[in-house]
């Protein structure tokens, strides 16, 4: 994969909105946690 | 986390990468944008959005606090919303720089649009400094609900009602300055993205 590339592009894409989503995922699950207190 | 949940967040997460390669690597180059620029816009584009309606999510929440019980579990999805809309909304101003950079040759220009975000990400950055600072776990909660509901006349005013006053470098919009759907543009967005023969497919964002 040649850097600069549009292959590498989407594989720094992938990465970033990976992260995103395991960080929404993960403020969800927090907030589900919250629910459950009184 | 339960298996269906499970099962949802592998499917969005699979159609979240199939987007990214479809974005670089499927749809074709708009017209009127310089080299690969408007790739960005599968990205600027709905992160505004998000940020938008994050920002409105809180206001309706901070709503139902207000008059539906006081319940915490409100105030807390409130709270959380603005995270988000302030995340998306940083998200969509940085890649709407790096837009601007290769289009207009700055990264920032103080357009309307880019004025009109940066001072609704300050209103809600706001809002998170007013939860810091007080300690009183109620009234934290019913002064920043205020806050929020007041957010529901900020946030439309910010990201659709501003931009279309003043001149803008901004591709056009959806949304017509009057306020009218510009239905050939949103038939071209939303159902004939990947057509390179799809009218007036050069410009616009849709917020």
């Amino acid at each position: 994969m040649v850097t600069g590339g549009i292959g590498w592009v989407v594989a720094v894409n992938l990465i970033i909105w990976t992260g995103l989503f395991l960080y929404l995922l993960r403020l969800g699950s927090r907030l589900r946690e919250l629910e459950k207190k009184p | 986390m339960e298996p269906v949940r499970k099962l949802f967040a592998w499917l969005l997460w699979l159609w979240l990468s199939a987007v990214i390669a479809g974005a670089f690597l499927y749809a074709p180059l708009a017209k009127g944008f310089i080299g690969q620029s408007s790739r960005i816009l599968f990205f600027h584009v709905p992160m505004a959005w998000v940020s938008f309606v994050a920002f409105i999510a809180a206001g309706v929440w901070s709503l139902r606090f207000l008059y539906f019980g006081r319940q915490r579990r409100h105030d807390r999805a409130a709270a959380v919303a603005v995270e988000l809309g302030l995340l998306f909304g940083v998200l969509a101003t940085v890649t709407g720089s790096l837009w601007a950079r290769v289009m207009w040759g700055a990264f920032w220009n103080w357009d309307p649009r880019q004025t009109s975000i940066v001072v609704a990400l300050l209103f809600y950055g706001a809002y998170l400094a007013l939860r810091s600072s007080l300690e009183d776990r109620d009234q934290r909660a019913r002064l920043s609900a205020a806050y929020a509901v007041l957010g529901l006349v900020v946030a439309p005013f910010l990201f659709f009602i501003m931009p279309r006053i003043m001149f803008s470098l901004h591709p056009q919009s959806v949304i017509t300055p009057r306020g009218k759907w510009r239905w050939s543009r949103a038939w071209c967005r939303c159902c004939s993205p990947a057509r390179p023969a799809a009218p007036r497919c050069s410009s616009g964002s849709t917020t």
